[in-house]
């Protein structure tokens, strides 16, 4: 083999070499082999939840929904009425099983029939004696001074499950907001823009319907004002604070 | 050995190499290529991150509908490699006639950040680290609305506490936006609906943006996204929540792939009080159109000129 061969053949194994590497730079290392697909999650399982925080007997009746809870009789017997026990404040103690209800879907008519109707009872400074039976069940706190605590104002002297006016116009209980909005005017005004209150659904009305909440969805109309909520956590840090920095004066953005 | 003077020019250099010359030669080549190779070889992890597809991937705009279904394909293997769950992800485009405006009544907050996690969850932000677009301030009751003064990390039994205002900060998506002005590689941009996106594929994560906001509405990706499998929300938009890469800016995009169909983005649909509205303002019958007629509006560091389109306003 003479010099010039040899040379070649050097030039060949080199240029194959690089070609070999050329190869193995392009190449995509083998993928895992292919996955089984998985079903798809539903997006309706991932929504946010537009719910509110209470339903209201308002929005059960215009709904259409099951308005059985709305009668203590589906559970209680009318021969044996439930046995209730006030603890040492005279409070009543509510039972487990009606530790989520709202008073509000309670039906007033099942304990106070329309051919009897309730007499209130007055102290001498003028306010409402709440009855006893009421007593940690029933919180009146409707408005911040108190002023609105008479039932008769809201509610129908003979027929507690309907409601009237000040001027005296009847509405039944889906026709609430109507009557939130005779005293409380400028709320009603921007609900009725769409400014006051929760909404979910579509911005577009022509992609399709907004979800809007009456005024006793969200508020519970004995004691409308609300409570303080417990904050969802706050963000967390990557590494632990330092004790003396645990609340920066500036905030970490 | 002296070159033979008859051999044609291209034979003389080569009969110049000695046996010596070629060895050395040789074992330099190979150390070099060797060299080369080790260099090359994290290249081969490559096919992992990313491939010549993505590499080779054009910008954003530059593509035709049928390179665009090409990539939202590649982005759907992707994500199912590194999910294990199929996402749709889609490439919704801005709709004619439609300005988005964001509005936030500071009467009513309570600060609950039940829209933070509610973002997180629709628009699948890392849970680890925790990746937030909103963030929520719990500012003193004294008149102020410098930043620098409000807490993000109150964490009270309850809320709202007396002597306290709360006053969520996120993307204001700015009609004079100083972070597209920054950005070296024009990968964020506003949309022609208002919305100031970022393309995932084309940031280069100089963070200059994040640097110029000032509202710091901006997060980045140190590290790639965590997401449990069960949590990951498939409907996906390409501009808007589909998962981050590990280097890459991101913010709020108005819920891109829920707005652009016509739905009233997460934080919105979540927020208990009501305090957040959003809406079209070129309608002038919509929720925000009345807001800016009617309440008193404050635009959050006004005097910086970002012209933004995210209001506060008061209840009167």
């Amino acid at each position: 083999m003479n010099r010039d061969r040899k040379t070649t053949l050097a030039l060949a194994v080199i240029t194959v070499g690089f070609a070999a590497l050329a190869v193995a730079f392009v190449r995509v290392p083998p993928r895992p082999g292919v996955i089984a697909l998985p079903p798809l999650v539903s997006p309706q399982d991932l929504a946010i939840v537009p719910g509110t925080v209470r339903v209201s007997a308002a929005q059960l009746v215009s709904s259409g929904g099951d308005t059985s809870g709305l009668a203590c009789y589906t559970c209680h017997h009318q021969d044996s009425p439930p046995v209730i026990q006030f603890d040492s404040q005279h409070h009543i103690i509510l039972p487990k099983e009606h530790a989520d209800l709202i008073f509000s879907m309670r039906n007033c008519a099942e304990c106070h029939p329309p051919s009897d109707p309730v007499k209130l009872e007055y102290a001498d400074d003028g306010s409402l004696v709440m009855p006893e039976a009421h007593r940690g069940l029933l919180a009146i706190a409707h408005g911040r001074n108190f002023r609105n605590e008479n039932c008769y104002n809201c509610h129908d002297r003979n027929q507690l499950d309907q409601l009237h006016t000040p001027e005296g116009a009847k509405l039944s209980f889906d026709q609430a907001t109507l009557l939130c909005a005779g005293c409380h005017g400028p709320n009603y005004r921007d609900w009725q823009a769409g400014i006051h209150g929760r909404t979910s659904g579509y911005w577009d009305r022509q992609a399709g319907p907004i979800n809007r909440q009456q005024c006793t969805s969200c508020h519970d109309p004995h004691a409308p004002a609300f409570t303080g909520i417990i904050p969802m956590p706050a963000p967390h840090y990557l590494h632990p604070l330092p004790a003396h920095a645990a609340r920066p004066e500036s905030p970490a953005l | 050995m002296p070159p033979d003077p008859n051999l044609p020019p291209s034979d003389r250099a080569s009969a110049g190499m000695t046996r010596r010359s070629f060895l050395r030669g040789a074992a330099a080549l190979s150390v070099g290529a060797a060299a080369i190779a080790a260099g090359l070889a994290p290249l081969r992890q490559l096919g992992k991150f990313t491939s010549v597809n993505e590499f080779l991937q054009k910008y954003y705009k530059e593509l035709t509908p049928e390179e665009m279904k090409v990539v939202l394909a590649r982005i759907e293997d992707e994500v199912q490699r590194q999910y294990g769950i199929r996402p749709h992800v889609r490439d919704y485009k801005p709709m004619n006639g439609v300005e988005f405006v964001y509005a936030l009544n500071l009467t009513r907050c309570v600060g609950c950040r039940k829209c933070v996690h509610a973002c997180v969850a629709e628009n699948n932000q890392s849970r680890n680290p925790e990746i937030q677009y909103i963030r929520v301030l719990q500012m003193p009751n004294d008149g102020t609305f410098d930043m620098d003064k409000g807490d993000t990390n109150y964490a009270p039994k309850s809320v709202p506490q007396p002597g306290f205002f709360y006053m969520p900060v996120q993307c204001h998506h700015c009609k004079n936006p100083p972070c597209v002005k920054v950005c070296p590689v024009k990968a964020t941009w506003q949309e022609p609906d208002g919305i100031t996106v970022v393309d995932y594929n084309w940031c280069i994560g100089c963070r200059y943006c994040e640097a110029a906001c000032p509202y710091f509405a901006r997060r980045f990706n140190f590290t790639a996204p965590s997401i449990p499998t069960e949590l990951i929300n498939p409907n996906m938009s390409y501009l808007g929540n589909r998962p981050r890469y590990k280097g890459v800016m991101e913010k709020c995009h108005f819920c891109i792939q829920r707005t652009r169909v016509g739905r009233y983005p997460a934080c919105v649909e979540v927020c208990p009080t009501g305090s957040r509205k959003f809406g079209n303002i070129l309608d002038p019958n919509s929720e925000v159109s009345y807001i800016l007629k009617n309440k008193r509006v404050l635009i959050l560091k006004e005097e910086l000129g970002t012209l933004p389109r995210f209001f506060y306003y008061f209840d009167i």
